[in-house]
């Protein structure tokens, strides 16, 4: 009986710790849980898209935690989360969310912050550590991304004086469609790829550094 | 019994081989609080008269009808003062906190609560999650900072920050019934 309350407790907790981390993929809501019936904070109100981080390596944070990475991450991305509720998000028409042609901050709120710990090359080009606003321009069959240096801003007001770099990559279909805008690294065989996914659309940027 | 474990060790395994590399959205969400406050807004409106300072990014957990105090977050043990990820505090420039100088940069902020005051962490280990790997070795300041009342109670944690004067600020941080102002001097 001892044994068996220390494994449900074992259990327990290593599924917590997992859970808190990480939801499984089917558990994704298509609105924040409960948001809307809370009491409104009066210091500083929940954002209807939370901002979330990316790390590459993939989940750096736990990994630091868990005693596996000492060195400096590579790359860090700042960005909210907007949710597509129903919405036309990609496309042509008066009520897209992201109409094509336009620029659009990669999130929501402030603008999406990309920060690398060291150098990196992206599409041939050295683009020196530090960290930029990052943001597209999305059409049908391509996006064209923009590092852009003035920071702290609010995505809205996008300053393209301030543009420093900028390429075209082609999007792919997204499967499954997703609810919630997702920015994420994975690992590619000369760097890292971030990958940029909301909706039925998904556009990679390779990223490349020195391993 | 054998088979309650090993039915909630397969759901546990399944879930986690069902994780894609697509994260979900965060339970407890990420939010960031600048000083001077809502520089950003400031900025693209052209109203930014000081320069920026300070940022702190952190996650907010929710009470969701929890016992906060003395029970989730325990008196006198360490706290990441958000959750997920630990709470990461930059500086823009210098400043200074309980007499001792802090370069800009960025740092990561813990607490210790108690009833009575706070214990704050100001820690140069970045870039961890929670308050798991923390090494006191690592702290660039404490400072012990007395607890207030909210004025009224906060479902969700949050942070922000409250100018003094021209030369400080305070960073406010709270949840549920009690804050903490912990004071930040312009150098």
């Amino acid at each position: 009986m001892n044994l068996f309350k220390k494994y449900l407790v074992c259990l327990l907790i290593t599924s917590c710790m997992f859970f808190a981390c990480k939801q499984p993929n089917g558990q994704t809501s298509p609105v924040p849980p409960a948001q809307d019936s809370l009491p409104a904070n009066p210091y500083a109100p929940l954002d209807r898209s939370q901002m979330d981080m990316s790390y590459f390596p993939v989940d750096f944070p736990l990994q630091k935690m868990n005693g596996l990475k000492t060195e400096l991450p590579v790359a860090r991305v700042i960005y909210s989360r907007p949710h597509k509720n129903g919405r036309v998000i990609f496309g042509n028409s008066e009520n897209s969310i992201c109409h094509y042609g336009k620029a659009w901050r990669l999130g929501a709120n402030e603008g999406t912050e990309i920060s690398f710990f060291k150098n990196v090359i992206i599409s041939g080009k050295n683009i020196a550590k530090g960290s930029y606003i990052i943001y597209a321009i999305p059409y049908a069959e391509k996006w064209t991304i923009i590092l852009n240096n003035n920071l702290y801003s609010w995505g809205l007001h996008i300053d393209s004086t301030y543009d420093i770099f900028k390429m075209d990559i082609p999007v792919s279909p997204q499967q499954p469609a997703l609810e919630d805008f997702t920015i994420v690294f994975s690992d590619a065989v000369y760097g890292a790829d971030l990958i940029m996914a909301w909706d039925n659309v998904k556009a990679v940027l390779p990223i490349e550094f020195s391993k | 019994m054998k088979s309650i474990i090993l039915a909630s060790c397969l759901f546990f395994c399944t879930s986690l081989f069902a994780q894609s590399k697509i994260p979900a959205i965060d339970k407890s969400p990420m939010d960031m609080s600048y000083y001077p406050n809502n520089y950003p807004l400031l900025k693209i409106s052209d109203k930014a008269t000081e320069p920026m300072v300070a940022r702190v990014i952190y996650s907010r957990p929710q009470k969701n009808g929890r016992e906060i105090y003395g029970d989730l977050l325990e008196y006198g043990k360490l706290w990441r003062l958000g959750a997920n990820e630990a709470t990461e505090i930059e500086f823009y420039q210098n400043v200074t906190i309980n007499a001792v100088k802090i370069k800009k940069g960025r740092y990561t902020l813990y607490t210790i609560p108690n009833a009575d005051k706070w214990t704050i962490i100001v820690n140069k280990e970045n870039d961890t999650w929670g308050s798991f790997r923390y090494d006191e070795k690592k702290d660039v300041v404490r400072m012990d900072v007395p607890v207030q009342k909210t004025d009224e109670p906060a479902d969700a944690f949050f942070m922000y920050f409250d100018k003094i004067n021209y030369t400080s600020f305070n960073l406010i941080a709270g949840w549920d019934n009690a804050k903490v102002a912990f004071p930040i001097i312009l150098n």
